[in-house]
């Protein structure tokens, strides 16, 4: 999707203009904006398709952008955070970010995580949602790997559901855990993990080193399509 | 002394002469032998109140005034009976015996408040090095010696008395040494002395682990610290690694459609942003040096555009928004050349952080009697009053926040005032920040 309207928010003017010149060049329209306040005017006054954001602003926080972002919008946001950040890169992604890439990033990893943002699309009405040789069905609520029927319990196909209805994106914990097993769910981590791991032993052709569901320490899990990437 | 023994002489005197008093009164009606009981409404005051010495004094006194007013023959201190010797004597064991029990009771009240007294100081949260001399002090008549000292830790104190340790679960956290202990006195010490040393050995040990606790705190603290300035300096380091990133892997893509004027610029940044970095490197090593004063200038005669001038070189391409307004004639500063370029760099680089780009940053100079004032002028949000001051310490930025170390205007004020310079902020709203610099000028 190239062509595609970016806005770049960032208070480092350096980086914002390599930042720039990088994705104009790789085909994007580039808008900038360094504090919040700019960042919310720019978008209200020509929404972008994706948003790439730094988490610490001048004049607040990345959080806060998304959060109001997201009251109108479901641009994918793209968060540029920065090791200490880990809380509040967590809270922006539950606040509705996408992604996060760690400064410092090169433009091969940015360019890859924007355009994997903008090929998700919204999830379709289509009741059999395939990823590699993962198949799952909606209505049946049944998984085939690589052809075979493979038996999930309820939790295990929900989790699933969740992660493959959102293939790609980064879902925080407490995102999944209160899709999956409710609104008064968010904290219970550890449920999480245990129901990730016996997931990979029916759905990963090696456990140990996952290709679909893969970890993002510290902040959540995604699916991916093994040979997409 | 003398004026309280008179008094207790007195006060013995009155109290036998009452009770004379009180046995007159009632002679007519009671045998006058059985009276003598009375006595001890003497003796037993003066037991409690002055102990056992004054006490057996009264009993003699009561004795003889017995005697002499009421056993025949009245008024001599001779007796016609001889079986009266035998009452005065049993009179005087009984009240000797009253009297040493009264006495032992009041000695073993006084050593109670004595302890509780001192459970209840010891127990009050506070510096524990004063009150153990004062409760030396106190404890010194009440376990009979001549003088009573308390040392803490586990040494043996080197002392000619004799010492008993103070223990804790076993073990020694102090000593308490008595010198010269008065004769028979063994008894009052094996009464006192375990709870007294266990007393101290508690509060001591208390205020051990009470000082561990601060320790452990302090170390928290500093710690918390740490990590803040370690976020503050890894964001400033990694700012500028981030548009070289950016910008080296965008030149290395051979799939982006990048011109000639974008790849110039691409360059350009990984350039400014590599001298970036090195500053903010170089300021982290001044800072150190000057927080360990080892920042000692070399001053010499310079004028001043000169060193603005090497200032501008230093900040590179940036450099090229600010504007300098040179008077007419030189001005010469006697400082060192380095650290006073650093100063204006950092002050430079402030003013044009927080400028926006269309606007210029202008440098005024200006010399008044003995000063050469520097004047940055920016057009950014300015500083408000209460920032004015606190900018200037090391790791704050004006309307706080996470962004980065802010080492600049530490670093301007640290060097401006070893080459006995100042720097400070002057500020309107809505109008940017003026930093001046005042040099000490120098004759031509």
């Amino acid at each position: 999707m190239s062509g595609a309207r970016i806005l770049v928010v960032d208070d480092e003017r350096q980086i914002l203009r390599a930042l720039q010149t990088s994705l104009r060049g790789a085909g994007y329209e580039v808008e900038t904006a360094e504090t919040a306040e700019t960042a919310l005017a720019a978008a209200a006054m020509r929404p972008p398709e994706a948003v790439i954001l730094d988490l610490v602003l001048p004049d607040g926080t990345g959080t806060e952008v998304v959060r109001e972002l997201r009251t109108w919008s479901s641009a994918p946001v793209i968060v540029l955070s920065a090791v200490g950040d880990e809380h509040e890169k967590v809270a922006a992604l539950d606040a509705g970010a996408d992604d996060y890439v760690t400064k410092p990033v090169g433009i091969d990893e940015l360019i890859a995580r924007l355009r994997a943002a903008l090929r998700r699309v919204t999830p379709s009405g289509e009741p059999v949602l395939t990823i590699g040789e993962l198949e799952l069905d909606l209505e049946k609520r049944e998984l085939r790997v690589d052809g075979k029927p493979v038996h999930l319990t309820p939790h295990q196909f929900d989790l699933l559901r969740v992660l493959a209805r959102n293939e790609g994106k980064l879902l925080t914990h407490r995102t999944i855990l209160q899709e999956v097993w409710g609104p008064g769910y968010g904290s219970e981590s550890n449920l999480l993990h245990v129901h990730v791991s016996q997931l990979r032993r029916k759905i990963e052709p090696d456990p140990t080193r996952p290709r679909y569901l893969l970890t993002e320490p510290g902040a959540g899990y995604r699916l991916v399509d093994p040979a997409g990437r | 002394m003398s004026s309280s023994r008179t008094a207790g002489v007195l006060a013995g005197a009155a109290l036998v002469a009452a009770v004379t008093g009180l046995i007159f009164l009632l002679r007519d009606h009671v045998p006058v032998l059985g009276l003598s009981v009375l006595y001890l409404l003497a003796v037993l005051p003066a037991a409690v109140l002055w102990g056992l010495a004054d006490a057996v004094l009264v009993s003699v006194a009561s004795m003889l005034t017995f005697n002499f007013f009421f056993l025949p023959p009245v008024h001599t201190l001779s007796l016609e009976d001889s079986s009266n010797w035998l009452a005065l004597g049993v009179f005087l064991v009984t009240s000797i015996v009253v009297s040493e029990l009264a006495a032992r009771s009041r000695r073993r009240a006084n050593e109670s408040t004595l302890l509780a007294e001192i459970a209840a100081s010891l127990l009050e949260q506070r510096d524990l090095s004063g009150d153990l001399d004062r409760i030396a002090a106190e404890a010194a008549p009440a376990l009979q010696v001549e003088r009573v000292s308390i040392v803490v830790g586990d040494d043996l104190p080197r002392s000619a008395g004799e010492r008993h340790p103070l223990l804790t679960g076993g073990r020694r956290v102090g000593t308490i040494v008595l010198e010269q202990p008065r004769r028979g006195s063994a008894a009052a010490r094996r009464r006192l002395l375990p709870a007294l040393a266990s007393l101290l050995g508690v509060a001591i040990d208390r205020e051990r682990l009470a000082r561990e606790a601060l320790d452990a705190e302090t170390l928290r603290r500093s710690d918390a610290a740490k990590t803040a300035i370690l976020r503050a300096v890894s964001h400033d380091l990694r700012s500028p690694l981030m548009a070289i990133l950016t910008s080296a892997s965008a030149l290395a893509r051979t799939d982006l459609a990048l011109d000639q004027d974008d790849q110039r610029e691409l360059v350009a940044t990984i350039r400014g942003e590599a001298e970036r970095l090195d500053r903010v490197i170089g300021n982290l090593l001044d800072l150190s040096r000057l927080q360990a004063g080892a920042a000692q200038p070399e001053p010499e005669v310079w004028p001043v555009d000169e060193l603005v001038t090497q200032a501008l070189g230093r900040l590179g391409q940036p450099g090229g928004r600010v504007k300098v307004e040179l008077p007419d004639e030189a001005l010469a500063v006697r400082v060192d050349a380095q650290q006073i370029e650093s100063v204006l760099v950092n002050l430079l680089e402030n003013a044009l952080k927080y400028s926006p780009e269309a606007e210029p940053v202008r440098v005024q100079l200006a010399l008044t009697p003995d000063r050469v004032l520097v004047r940055i002028v920016d057009h950014g949000p300015g500083v408000a009053s209460q920032d004015r001051e606190r900018i200037f310490e090391p790791f704050q930025r004006a309307g706080g926040g996470a962004r980065g170390a802010g080492l600049g205007l530490a670093i301007a004020r640290g060097f401006a005032e070893a080459n006995d310079a100042t720097v400070w902020a002057e500020s309107r709203p809505g109008q940017g920040a003026t930093f001046v610099l005042a040099l000490p000028a120098a004759r031509v």
